[in-house]
């Protein structure tokens, strides 16, 4: 689903946030990416996304080529994969069943079908009845899931999360991570960067970890 | 192979799009009415930039519905040498009906134009008083209405003929001034489309600031519509509707400012052109120009937005990176 081969990414003034980074990971597993803060968990994603591109080496994403794809197909890379952010980047005027919609009005769906899905995302995240609230009146671990099913919501081949439980306490991180494997067990792919050591050694999946840029380990999945 | 697969696959492309644009609409209408005061401030603005051009384009359309009746205008008046006799001067009618161009000659007799005159001067007594009638033999000749350059054709061809003749002793036209009124009003036109030009831009301007700095209010709403996957076309959608609403609702003002004026100023007017014998009725913009306002209020507003956004995305890249943050 996600294949690097030899990735570095280098930021202009010269600071290096990847280098020589290869993997692979396959479709429909689920995979942690750790390491200190700028290690570059950050940029490995956003080369995901399509938000940044390679300086050098390929990346691949859904047997598409991102470093040889053009700029006007980067929408098209991410309606594809859903992204869950640490500080949601939620709109804060539009109600919670507006945020959760958002992907599938950019697709041109009927209302009717909109509603539907919409509610079937917010109902597996567990924040149905929020369905009319302010994303500014629910806690930090309702908004983080309002972003969940956001990213969802389309039924998307690829979840990325960028430290989803940054703000969140260990109950609800846990509470959270399994509502990824869930999804992962549906036949999504998940890549959650993470610095949650602990938890991530507990879920038994395969880790990533990144040091200065570089792949320092890749720990196998535990789990039978 | 998969032939008989795309139109239904354009179909529903298409069905999306009217979806996506429709969605756009009515939320942009919203946004606006949601900031009343901002709204109402620069449709103000937009509304009396353009109501000057159309005020003017209106004066000038009402002035050239009244003046330019050539048949009063571009008449020759011939006044005959005393003592012409009757049958003279229906030979020189005849001989003018006879030439090419139609024209009305309406002949008027010594003594039909002293009743004329009795009856308008209120000298009746006094006029009674003379032996025999002094005035001369009259006549008129109209030439046919059409374009101004013909007109004047003719009216030079009847000049010279009329001349040419001993028992005219003079003729009188009012023609040297339907001709510099002519010019005055080409003059005036010329001055319209310089106004609606300038006003013209003077609304994109306003429209494309406006936008610019509702664009980049909404810069965090575009940076995580780009994030779920919106493309340039969905982020712009919005502010485009948002510049034809601008546009729309100046235009519909400028109107209203227009319908406004002509009920003030109409009776005045009409009081004060009646002093000069003229019947007149003030007549606002027809219906195709009123569309044509619209047309043109929302095409000038969404140029104004789509110049902003355009802009504001291209810096931005939203279609392809975001750039750093």
């Amino acid at each position: 689903m996600i294949k690097f081969e030899r990735v570095s990414k280098l930021y202009p003034g010269g600071s290096r946030a990847l280098a020589d980074v290869s993997f692979t990971i396959e479709r429909g597993s689920m995979v942690f990416l750790t390491g200190h803060s700028g290690a570059g968990k950050s940029t490995l994603l956003r080369l995901v996304m399509m938000l940044e591109r390679a300086s050098r080496g390929q990346v691949i994403v859904n047997d598409r080529n991102l470093s040889q794809s053009p700029d006007r197909l980067a929408p098209i890379v991410r309606r594809n994969t859903g992204m869950i952010f640490q500080d949601h980047k939620l709109l804060k005027d539009k109600t919670v069943a507006d945020n959760v919609a958002l992907p599938l009005m950019i697709a041109g769906l009927k209302y009717a079908d909109i509603r539907k899905r919409v509610r079937a995302a917010l109902d597996k995240v567990g924040l149905l009845d929020k369905e009319k609230a302010w994303p500014l009146t629910l806690s930090g671990g309702e908004q983080q899931r309002v972003g969940i099913a956001r990213a969802i919501v389309s039924m998307p081949p690829l979840l990325l999360a960028d430290e989803p439980t940054g703000n969140l306490d260990p109950i609800l991180s846990r509470e959270l991570f399994g509502l990824f494997e869930q999804i992962s067990e549906q036949g999504a792919t998940v890549l959650i960067a993470s610095h949650d050591l602990d938890l991530i050694r507990r879920m038994g999946k395969r880790v990533l970890v990144l040091s200065a840029g570089r792949l320092a380990d890749d720990i196998p999945a535990s789990d039978g | 192979m998969n032939m008989h697969l795309w139109p239904r696959q354009l179909r529903r492309k298409n069905r999306a799009w009217v979806r996506r644009h429709s969605y756009s609409f009515f939320s942009s209408l919203g946004v606006l009415l949601q900031h009343r005061i901002g709204t109402l401030m620069t449709v103000l603005v937009l509304g009396i930039a353009m109501f000057l051009p159309l005020g003017l384009y209106m004066t000038l359309d009402n002035l050239e519905g009244m003046n330019l009746r050539q048949d009063e205008w571009s008449a020759v008046t011939v006044f005959y040498k005393s003592g012409t006799t009757q049958a003279e001067v229906e030979r020189v009618a005849d001989e003018l009906q006879k030439s090419s161009d139609p024209k009305v000659v309406t002949i008027i007799s010594p003594s039909e134009g002293m009743a004329e005159f009795r009856e308008a001067s209120g000298f009746g007594k006094s006029l009674d008083m003379l032996d025999e009638n002094p005035l001369p033999w009259v006549m008129q000749v109209s030439p046919q209405p059409g374009p101004t350059e013909q007109v004047e054709k003719q009216v030079e061809a009847l000049m010279g003929f009329l001349q040419s003749i001993d028992s005219v002793e003079v003729t009188q036209f009012d023609y040297k001034w339907l001709q510099r009124l002519g010019r005055m009003m080409e003059l005036g036109k010329a001055a319209v489309s310089a106004l609606i030009l300038l006003f013209g831009l003077a609304v994109v301007v306003v429209v494309a600031n406006t936008i610019r700095l509702d664009v980049a209010s909404h810069a965090e709403e575009i940076e995580i519509l780009a994030l779920v996957g919106a493309g340039n076309a969905f982020v712009r959608q919005p502010f485009l509707y948002t510049g034809l609403w601008y546009g729309l609702m100046g235009s519909v003002l400028a109107l209203a400012l227009l319908s406004l004026t002509m009920l003030y100023l109409g009776r005045p007017l009409g009081l004060l052109l009646e002093t000069y014998g003229t019947a007149f009725n003030l007549h606002g913009l027809g219906f195709s120009d009123t569309l044509w306002v619209l047309l043109g209020g929302a095409i000038l507003g969404w140029s104004g937005a789509w110049i902003s956004v355009q802009r504001y995305l291209r810096r931005l890249k939203v279609g392809g990176r975001l750039g750093r943050q």
